[in-house]
């Protein structure tokens, strides 16, 4: 019998890898530029999601990190709240990457979307198949 | 002593320097409003990042230790740093030199650059991508200087953005492109859930223990061991893709014959040139510093990741060597070369396997900076050349360019230069790196790959020979145009001397780079990261 936490765990981590493997798959094999950059922003989500999910570091639980990693009342701390708080608390790298990357994700989608604007304007479309001006 | 305090403070000054430089160019274009003031204010900044990695290549070289140029003040495992030892002192110190050239190159080629000032931003962007590629200590770091290396590439590649085909050679390369750096994202997530740590150092010092503990029989933790190692497999296959994407290593090469001839020219010889060695210098840094032989990895996998590198660079000289025959248009032939010098580096990089060799292994790496540099200069050489027969002609069809050379004497003896060195004749330098290549297989006693290296540069030679004779042996059939070249072919001239001489100094620069390789790619660093690291 697993328990609900397990099983909801391997429900995102399946999703995860399936949004991969369909995010590769529109990249790969649709033909239109603008479903292949839909696909691209659906990959980087995914991994943006991996990263927070590895900054909970277990299962949500009251013992386990939940907390935003602030330390409110450091004046008066003692031993047992800063054991109590490096359990609870979410660590809060991966979010700092996470920022990075959905700034990053947002300059590179915005290329490609002007890049495909004037494909469009050149050419007349957006389907791969058409674009085939070059030999290679 | 004062040197390496400056060359502390640029270390984290380069990059941030150059992407001010980059960000203020369209203001002040504005406020100037004449047409040349782009151009030189790119020169300046070039000129700054190429004293600069000067200055710190030779505070790497007087101290023994790595530069550690801490961002903000935060202690290494913490925050960003900057390391820079000999090797990617070497790398970026070339890099900058050959982007100052190609930046005055860009003068010259100015009357195709109908708005100079994006190009010029573009162009000092790329700059600092790869700087900051080369310079970074920490892997998400490097992760950021990739993107901002790849958005400037794929814009420069789109630099006429109303040819066709150079959008097309622009998507194709972008889409692919961010695909595998979000890939390489992921990996970054694997390597930060296993290790808690996004720092070189830190990860190498940290693999160096695993590795010590699983040695010396620590059996609780040899499980565990088992894990970080398969998980480290993961992240580097996850990571490769990038790299080798980036240095257009078979089978990830299909961008690069359509990105570099739909490109400006000075953007051909850069990307062609430099943008592929990060790739190398980045894969190099993973399975070498990070996970070296003295690593979980080491235990398990990386024999196989670097035997299936041999086996990819083998099979990219050879396609590259045998596309190239086919081909009409000049710029593209240069593209399969690269493809094919690109085989030949990943091929040498890959010697680590043959752990009970040290000296095979030094040797390959040796090789393996040597060829980097003595291609990247002469791919940009050629490239820079071609440009001007290009210009001259009006085509890049090399049946329609028969004899344009002989109006042009210096810029063709350069451009022979070239590719005779490219072809690895006996004074040049692409001879003597292809040499020590050649060593070091035959030290680690793998007469194949050595083999491997001597028919792809044989097969090369008919690319080569097609395009030297099509270009400036054969008779003109027709009237080509005079065009000013200003002085650009003793720039050319220049850089061919620099060729013959890195190939006659061969006994200098080999010693220079075996001590560079000895003291910062071999397993003995890890001490300078263990003392960092306190």
């Amino acid at each position: 019998m697993i328990s609900l936490s397990t099983y909801l765990l391997t429900i995102i981590v399946t999703s995860m890898i399936m949004n991969l493997a369909l995010a590769l798959y529109g990249i790969f094999f649709k033909p239109h530029l603008t479903k292949k950059i839909i696909a691209l922003t659906i990959l980087g989500d995914t991994a943006n999601t991996f990263a927070i999910i590895v900054g909970y570091r277990r299962w949500i639980s009251p013992h386990s990190p939940s907390r935003p990693p602030v330390l409110v009342d450091y004046a008066n701390i003692n031993q047992e709240d800063l054991v109590n708080f490096v359990n609870t608390a979410v660590d809060p790298l991966p979010q700092a990457l996470v920022l990075t990357a959905i700034v990053i994700g947002l300059a590179v989608t915005l290329f490609l979307v002007f890049l495909a604007l004037q494909i469009y304007r050149l050419y007349g479309t957006l389907d791969v198949r058409e674009i085939k001006r070059l030999r290679g | 002593m004062d040197l390496v305090n400056i060359a502390h403070d640029l270390t984290g000054l380069t990059v941030p320097v150059l992407a001010l430089f980059a960000f203020t160019l369209p203001l002040l274009a504005k406020l100037f409003g004449e047409k040349r003031f782009p151009a030189i204010y790119a020169l300046i900044a070039m000129i700054f990042a190429a004293i600069s990695s000067t200055i710190i290549f030779i505070g790497s070289r007087i101290n023994d230790n790595p530069i550690f140029y801490k961002f903000g003040g935060w202690p290494p495992p913490l925050g960003i740093v900057y390391e820079v030892d000999g090797f990617n002192a070497t790398l970026a110190l070339f890099t900058a030199w050959i982007m100052l050239l190609i930046s005055i190159y860009s003068i010259w080629y100015g009357r195709h650059l109908d708005e100079p000032e994006w190009y010029y931003i573009l162009l000092i962007g790329l700059n600092a991508g790869m700087l900051g590629c080369l310079y970074t200590g920490d892997v998400f770091n490097l992760f950021v200087m990739l993107e901002v290396l790849g958005i400037s590439a794929y814009a420069l590649v789109a630099y006429h953005k109303n040819k066709h085909e150079a959008l097309e050679a622009s998507m194709k390369y972008a889409i692919i492109g961010a695909t595998a750096t979000t890939i390489y994202f992921i990996g970054l997530v694997v390597i930060y859930s296993v290790y808690g740590s996004l720092n070189m150092a830190d990860l190498a010092v940290k693999n160096y223990y695993l590795y010590q503990a699983q040695r010396s029989g620590v059996t609780l933790f040899s499980q565990m061991i088992t894990a970080i190692g398969a998980s480290s497999l993961l992240a580097i296959s996850l990571a490769l893709w990038v790299f080798t994407y980036k240095s257009a290593l078979f089978p990830n090469h299909f961008w690069l014959p359509d990105a570099h001839p739909e490109a400006p020219t000075p953007v051909s010889a850069a990307l062609s040139g430099l943008v592929v060695n990060i790739g190398v210098y980045a894969t190099v840094r993973f399975l070498y510093t990070i996970f070296g032989p003295l690593s979980p990895l080491e235990l398990y996998y990386r024999e196989i990741v670097l035997i299936v590198i041999l086996i990819l660079g083998f099979l990219g000289g050879l396609v590259g060597a045998l596309l190239m025959i086919a081909q009409k248009d000049i710029k593209r032939l240069l593209a399969y070369s690269t493809v094919s010098h690109i085989g030949l580096i990943y091929m040498a990089a890959s010697i680590g396997f043959v752990t009970n060799k040290p000296e095979a292994v030094i040797l390959g790496l040796t090789a393996m900076i040597y060829h980097i540099i003595n291609h990247g200069l002469g791919k940009a050489l050629l490239f820079m050349a071609s440009g001007v027969f290009i210009d001259a002609a009006g085509t890049r069809n090399m049946d329609e360019m028969r004899g344009v050379g002989r109006l042009y004497p210096i810029t063709s003896l350069a451009f022979i230069i070239g590719f005779l060195s490219m072809m690895g004749l006996i004074p040049f330098a692409g001879f003597f790196s292809k040499l020590l290549m050649y060593q070091a297989f035959i030290e680690a006693g793998l007469l194949l790959p050595a083999l491997a290296i001597i028919v792809i540069s044989a097969i090369s030679v008919l690319g080569y020979a097609k395009a030297m004779y099509a270009i400036v042996f054969s008779s003109m059939n027709k009237k080509y145009e005079k065009i000013p070249l200003k002085g650009i072919n003793y720039m050319l001239l220049l850089m061919a001397i620099a060729l013959i001489a890195l190939g006659v100094l061969y006994p200098f620069i080999k010693d220079t780079l075996y001590g560079i390789v000895l003291q910062y790619l071999t397993p003995n660093r890890i001490m300078y990261y263990r003392f960092l690291m306190r």
